[in-house]
């Protein structure tokens, strides 16, 4: 039941949006697909945020049990998205907030830890590419974090909603409260840190990271 | 010369396409014929490139599940709401009277139990009269010695004589057996 004829109109355009209204009707079975829906995407942005998979689930389930508690004050006024990630953009700038006031020291890449492959990815790595490459790939990968741990939280967040979740600067500034001209710069600064932090390994980025080894 | 930072978020706008048409041909008009800004924007592609080799993350098969099941305990569980501040003193208080009045009725209780035992039992030491006990005469000091023969006279009477006396003083037959 949208509230009003621009809330009709944005229900009719976006499915999600029909689907949460379901949900805060009380509809458990809306609430599961919506989950299943999401959750993927939800934890992808969570773990690029957090560095840590399990976080990023225990992260992604609070913004889901959130828009459950806040269902009833659901009011469709843009795409369902930009709503849920207004809700993960407060709980993603908590944590990291607090996370830089009690530091803690990241693994390495080779460690059991959120960078390293689990092992049905190791298989697959394993068959996929030669033992120098998959090295390469690994030391890049934490390179890569490490230079996206440079970011303030602001700067990290707009480029993971930017190049994970392809927001453009307006979306982006309604998930973060933000105007758009603010967003332009907020990216352009993050990507001037990101290119300043990987200078020396621009000319690595030869090869698509998920293709296979050469024959 | 080095771009300036609007120049940069022109570029990095320019790359998302968020310009409009007039932005997008001035961009692309000094790509042209800059070499510098043809380098920044290379640079720029290639840092964005780099975020694809970022680990994946790889969410629980049963994440939809276990939410629902979060969810769950939530909704049915009652909130445990605590007492209101202004209360939670008089509920203090409470607590206290009553472990008072437990422990006065309970004192109560006992001293007037052993107040009547000690009449009913006409012990002395009970009805709080301290004990003296008599002396003992000479004539019974021998009595006193041998209380312990005395005390098991009827065994010794059927021992019969003095050898089977000592076989039955044996501590397995009459050792003093614990109280």
């Amino acid at each position: 039941m949208a509230t009003g004829e621009s809330s009709t109109q944005l229900a009719l355009r976006d499915p999600d949006i029909r689907l949460m209204l379901r949900v805060r009707d009380d509809d458990a079975e809306a609430f599961a697909e919506l989950v299943e829906l999401y959750h993927h995407r939800l934890v992808t942005v969570m773990h690029h945020l957090v560095g840590n998979n399990e976080e990023a689930e225990d992260l992604a389930q609070e913004v889901f049990l959130r828009v459950y508690r806040g269902r009833k004050k659901y009011h469709p006024k843009a795409k369902f998205s930009t709503w849920l990630y207004t809700i993960a953009n407060n709980l993603a700038l908590n944590v990291m907030r607090s996370r830089q006031r009690k530091p803690t020291i990241p693994l390495n890449v080779r460690d059991s830890g959120p960078l390293g492959p689990r092992p049905a990815e190791q298989l697959v790595l394993d068959r996929a590419d030669q033992p120098q490459q998959r090295m390469q790939k690994q030391e890049l990968a934490a390179i890569v974090k490490q230079a996206l741990d440079t970011l303030n939280e602001r700067q990290r967040i707009a480029v993971v909603l930017n190049k994970f979740e392809d927001m453009n600067y307006a979306e982006i500034a309604e998930v973060m409260g933000l105007t758009t001209k603010a967003v332009k710069s907020l990216l352009s600064r993050a990507r001037d840190n990101l290119r300043i932090a990987l200078q020396g390994y621009i000319q690595m980025d030869q090869a698509e990271p998920t293709e296979s080894a050469e024959e | 010369m080095p771009l300036t930072d609007d120049e940069k978020a022109e570029l990095v706008a320019y790359l998302d396409g968020e310009l409009d048409e007039v932005s997008t041909q001035a961009v692309e008009a000094r790509i042209a014929s800059d070499p510098e800004t043809r380098a920044e924007l290379d640079a720029l592609k290639q840092t964005w490139g780099l975020l694809d080799f970022l680990p994946q993350a790889s969410p629980s098969p049963n994440f939809t599940n276990r939410t629902i099941e979060r969810l769950t305990i939530e909704t049915e569980a009652p909130p445990a709401a605590p007492p209101p501040a202004d209360t939670a003193w008089i509920t203090l208080v409470g607590w206290a009277a009553a472990i008072l009045l437990a422990v006065g009725l309970g004192y109560g209780a006992m001293a007037y139990y052993w107040k009547g035992v000690g009449k009913d039992s006409g012990d002395p030491s009970k009805n709080g009269q301290p004990i003296h006990p008599e002396p003992i005469a000479d004539a019974d000091l021998p009595l006193v010695r041998h209380l312990r023969i005395a005390e098991r006279w009827r065994a010794y009477e059927n021992a019969g004589d003095i050898a089977f006396a000592k076989q039955l003083n044996h501590p397995d037959l009459f050792a003093d057996e614990p109280q």
